[in-house]
């Protein structure tokens, strides 16, 4: 009987189930680490106590391009860059047309002057696949207690147009001014849009 | 002489604008109108064709995970109205772990303007600029203006245009709005569960999948279970978090695989279903539409009890069910009491781990996991610990060791107690061993199954534990059959240790089946594993008197080295997929995808999946006895047939996802895409080289042309 139910709970316990997890808006934020493109570790814990924007990334995408192309990316990551840490996330995978090897994104981030706080390779997806990330770029905000404070969009044009990005409101910064006013984050969550993450 | 120039090349000019549709990187764009001129004050329909390269795709207004909806932006003359863009209803597009909703191949969008009542009569100029992303492996946002010479009509109905069929096409595409209908729905935490009657007479089709307008909603690769309700149905839909809280309403197009009744072969139905705080228990079904679902309820148990009962005679179950023969035969001149009790026993071991087995599988599907029949041996830990048991068992079989009091061995005749807790281990382990053997009539069983509520589901997988019981239940109660075996005496250590090789077998697989989850590497750390576990069996069993500790923390201590060696790490990877090259008479396989399938499908080549795991015992025998065979690879390459292989060994949602579409959630499945037919046929779970001949042969003769691209690798 006895390893009857062991065996039963072993199936239970042993078993992954490797589907699209999400990081939901109010709840803790799923850890990860991950290498940078340095190849040293990068955790969520070591940026304990400080808001965290994940930003998802690839720069073969013309929704990304748009953000960078317009210097609108680049504007935020230094805007916020003394009070927030923010990381910039690339899941592509290596057999995908667009995968960029940590040099190549290293040259073309300093090419546009991009200036995250860490870039976090996640070549496996699996960053990716525990924040439910669909798209880039897919943004996400974290707050100082680790809870997710914001899940959605860059701002509210849907376009790949460069020009829209100066009309567009930037719900990012909507959230992040919310919060530093500490007042809640009044739209935490919406739909992305962008080009589907090259997952494995 | 100058004037009539003049209008000719005007005439010209205005021919070439209507015939040049826009082509893009990926898309061939057209804009067109249903009649040649519109009516002041009338709709007229107009349509923007976007014709995609193959494997593009254009979205729908939902677009799903990602993807964007196509937008139109018109310049009309004044006065002039555009409706809101008419969505032909789209399709389900699963890339990686996400669902986009779209289209492939081509899309109209109907859009309806509307000339003001005192419109003058003669041409017009329509201009649309219109914007759309279109992705295979990446994403182009793509855009064209396009334009439209039109004319105004003076009171008498509009010419036709030649595009009538186009739109009609078109419109047959479109959701019909339906009235008079039973919708409603209900929130649950994160499951929303919708119910749809159509009104008194009709039926709701088998099988129906809902896409909602509202975006960040459902969770959109999530399956959607079907239940059935009376002539309706009822879909369960899991939801991305957080749920909002505003809805009031759920509206979106419910979209049939055949089509719903009374709306000429239409398959989209667009409809809202008010939120309400609770449904009516779900009513028995009616008029399930024969023969798109696997069959009703009885049908699948009665399957599911044939199925159960063939189980036993699968290569799968024999190792167990010869250990339990031998207990038969110890206890079989004994008491017969005894007997039928271990036999009872025994059943009820089968059939708690059935529900436990299709309980976990329920609870982990309803979570929102893709799986399948046989889930656990798709984990590489899972095998590791079975190989282990299994080895261990064997030894103690041997003779290398006995459990001693704990658990009664399976061959000394102790107390009741240790017997019972034999029969019941007995009863899971043949159950564990037998999830990889499809038995005919299983598949169809299982699969109607986990699209039905949980009672229903567990009742069928209640009564495959039934039917592989109730052999070994039937003998011991009649032991007279047994009563002709010869008495039990030192034969039977012989019997003991020759039933040892079938669990060594058994062990041989299994490392074979991690190999080809994991790589060679855990293989190695496996059969390592093994070896230091047999130090700790051998310690135990060699110093069985002795009354030291040390006997328990030394076996203790190898036994535990043996299982932290063996263990697979997170980080193993599958082996290489070894790139064989073809020999002359074998099958050409290809890696599967439902992209490939489409494509090939596409094209008009038939299609022939094999649906396998390495831990799949009936897959593997039938590919060794009817597949890998001269004859086979022969009618195939002479039909010009592209074998796919869908391999299942190691967890992959795409593939639940296509067995899903199948009607099938359990290994083997065969699946023949004839050219032109919009279902496979499938194939049975056993196969015989004459079965697969006979197939292949009502297929049409290849093109020659099919045929040399088999040939010449």
């Amino acid at each position: 009987m006895k390893r009857a139910s062991l065996l039963a709970l072993s199936v239970a316990s042993l078993f992954s189930t490797a589907a699209l997890a999400a990081a939901v808006v109010g709840q803790p934020a799923p850890a990860f680490t991950a290498t940078d493109l340095a190849g040293k570790p990068v955790s969520l814990a070591d940026f304990k106590g400080k808001t965290v924007v994940l930003e998802w990334h690839n720069f073969g995408c013309p929704f990304v391009q748009k953000h960078y192309k317009s210097g609108n990316m680049q504007a935020l990551q230094k805007k916020y860059g003394t009070e927030v840490v923010w990381l910039t996330v690339n899941s592509t995978n290596s057999g995908h047309q667009d995968y960029q090897s940590p040099a190549q994104l290293t040259k073309a981030l300093a090419e546009f002057g991009a200036a995250p706080t860490r870039f976090v390779m996640d070549e496996p997806g699996s960053v990716g696949l525990a924040y439910g990330a669909k798209v880039t770029p897919h943004m996400y905000v974290i707050d100082p207690s680790g809870k997710v404070a914001y899940n959605g969009a860059i701002d509210d044009k849907r376009s790949a147009n460069v020009e829209d990005v100066k009309t567009a409101k930037n719900l990012v910064v909507a959230a992040l001014e919310e919060m530093k006013a500490g007042k809640p984050v009044s739209n935490a969550s919406n739909a992305p849009y962008g080009c589907t993450i090259k997952y494995r | 002489m100058a004037r009539p120039l003049l209008a000719a090349a005007s005439l010209l000019l205005a021919l070439a604008a209507q015939a040049a549709p826009v082509r893009t990187e990926h898309v061939e764009a057209e804009l067109l109108a249903e009649a040649a001129a519109a009516v002041p004050g009338k709709p007229a329909t107009v349509g923007l064709r976007l014709r995609m390269d193959k494997d593009w795709h254009t979205y729908w207004r939902n677009p799903g995970d990602s993807g964007l909806p196509t937008k139109i932006r018109w310049t009309l003359p004044e006065g002039w109205q555009a409706g809101p863009i008419q969505w032909p209803y789209p399709e389900a597009q699963r890339v990686g772990p996400l669902m986009n909703y779209g289209y492939s191949g081509e899309a109209m969008l109907l859009v309806e303007l509307t000339p003001p009542a005192d419109a003058k009569p003669g041409p017009v100029a329509i201009k649309a600029d219109a914007d759309w992303l279109v992705c295979k492996d990446i994403c182009i946002p793509e855009k064209a203006t396009l334009t439209l010479p039109f004319a105004v009509e003076g009171g008498s109905p509009p010419a036709a245009s030649g595009n009538a069929a186009l739109f009609a096409k078109a419109r047959a595409q479109l959701p019909v709005a339906v009235a008079g209908w039973t919708a409603e729905s209900t929130l649950a935490g994160a499951k929303l569960t919708l119910r749809v009657v159509p009104p008194a007479g009709a039926v709701a089709p088998a099988r129906v999948m809902f896409f909602p307008f509202r975006e960040n909603f459902v969770d959109h690769p999530a399956p959607q279970a079907l239940v059935r309700d009376g002539a309706g149905v009822r879909l369960e839909v899991k939801l991305m978090e957080p749920v909002p809280t505003d809805v009031k309403e759920v509206a979106g197009l419910l979209v049939a695989e055949s089509a719903w009744p009374g709306h000429a072969g239409r398959k989209a139905v667009e409809i809202a279903m008010p939120v309400v705080a609770s449904l009516p228990a779900p009513a028995a079904p009616v008029g399930v539409p024969a023969g798109e679902a696997g069959g009703s309820l009885l049908v699948a148990l009665a399957f599911a009890f044939a199925g159960g009962l063939l189980l036993n005679l699968m290569p799968c179950v024999f190792p167990v069910l010869g250990i339990k023969v031998m207990g038969f035969v110890r206890h079989a001149h004994g008491d017969s009491r005894a007997l039928w009790m271990q036999g009872a026993v025994f059943s009820v071991g089968v059939l708690v781990s059935f529900l436990v087995l299709a309980g976990l599988l329920l609870a982990l599907r309803a979570g929102g996991a893709q799986l399948g029949w046989g889930f656990q041996l798709q984990s590489p830990a899972f095998v590791t610990l079975l190989a282990a048991l299994f080895f261990l068992m064997a030894l103690n079989l041997f003779g290398v060791f006995e459990w001693g009091g704990f658990a009664q061995s399976m061959t000394s005749s102790l107390s009741a107690q240790g017997r019972y807790a034999d029969a019941f281990l007995a009863g899971v382990l043949a159950t564990v061993v037998a999830t990889p053997c499809t038995a005919p009539f299983m598949g169809a069983a299982v699969g109607f199954t986990l699209a039905q509520p949980a009672p229903v589901s567990l009742a069928v997988f209640a009564m495959l534990g039934v039917g592989m019981a109730l052999p070994v239940l039937a003998l011991s109660f009649f032991p007279g059959a047994l009563k002709r075996l010869p008495k039990p005496g030192p034969w039977m250590e012989t019997f003991k240790q020759v039933m040892a090789f079938p669990l060594f077998a058994t062990v041989i697989w299994l490392a074979w089946v991690l190999g080809a989850q994991a790589g060679n590497d855990a293989v190695m750390a496996l059969l390592a594993g093994l070896l230091v576990l047999g130090i700790g069996a051998w310690i135990y069993g060699r110093w069985a008197r002795s009354e030291s500790l040390l006997r328990f923390v030394f076996a203790a201590l190898f036994a535990a080295a043996g299982l932290w060696l063996a263990w697979p790490g997170p980080d193993a990877k599958p082996g290489e997929a070894r790139a064989a090259a073809v020999k002359e008479g074998e099958i050409a396989w290809q890696p599967w995808s439902p992209e490939r399938v489409a494509e090939l499908r596409a094209s008009g080549t038939p299609v022939f999946v094999d649906f396998t795991a390495a831990w799949c015992v009936t897959c593997q025998v039938n590919k060794r006895v009817a597949l890998n065979r001269d004859e086979v690879a022969r009618a195939l390459a002479d039909r010009g047939v592209v074998a796919l292989k869908a391999d299942w060994t190691n967890h992959d949602p795409r593939i639940t996802a296509a067995l899903a579409e199948l009607g099938r959630n359990a290994l083997p499945v065969y699946a023949l895409y004839a050219p032109g037919q919009a279902q496979p046929k499938l194939l049975p779970e056993v196969l015989t080289v004459s079965l697969v001949l006979d197939e292949l042969s009502r297929l049409p003769a290849a093109r020659p042309a099919a045929a040399s691209t088999l040939t010449q690798r």
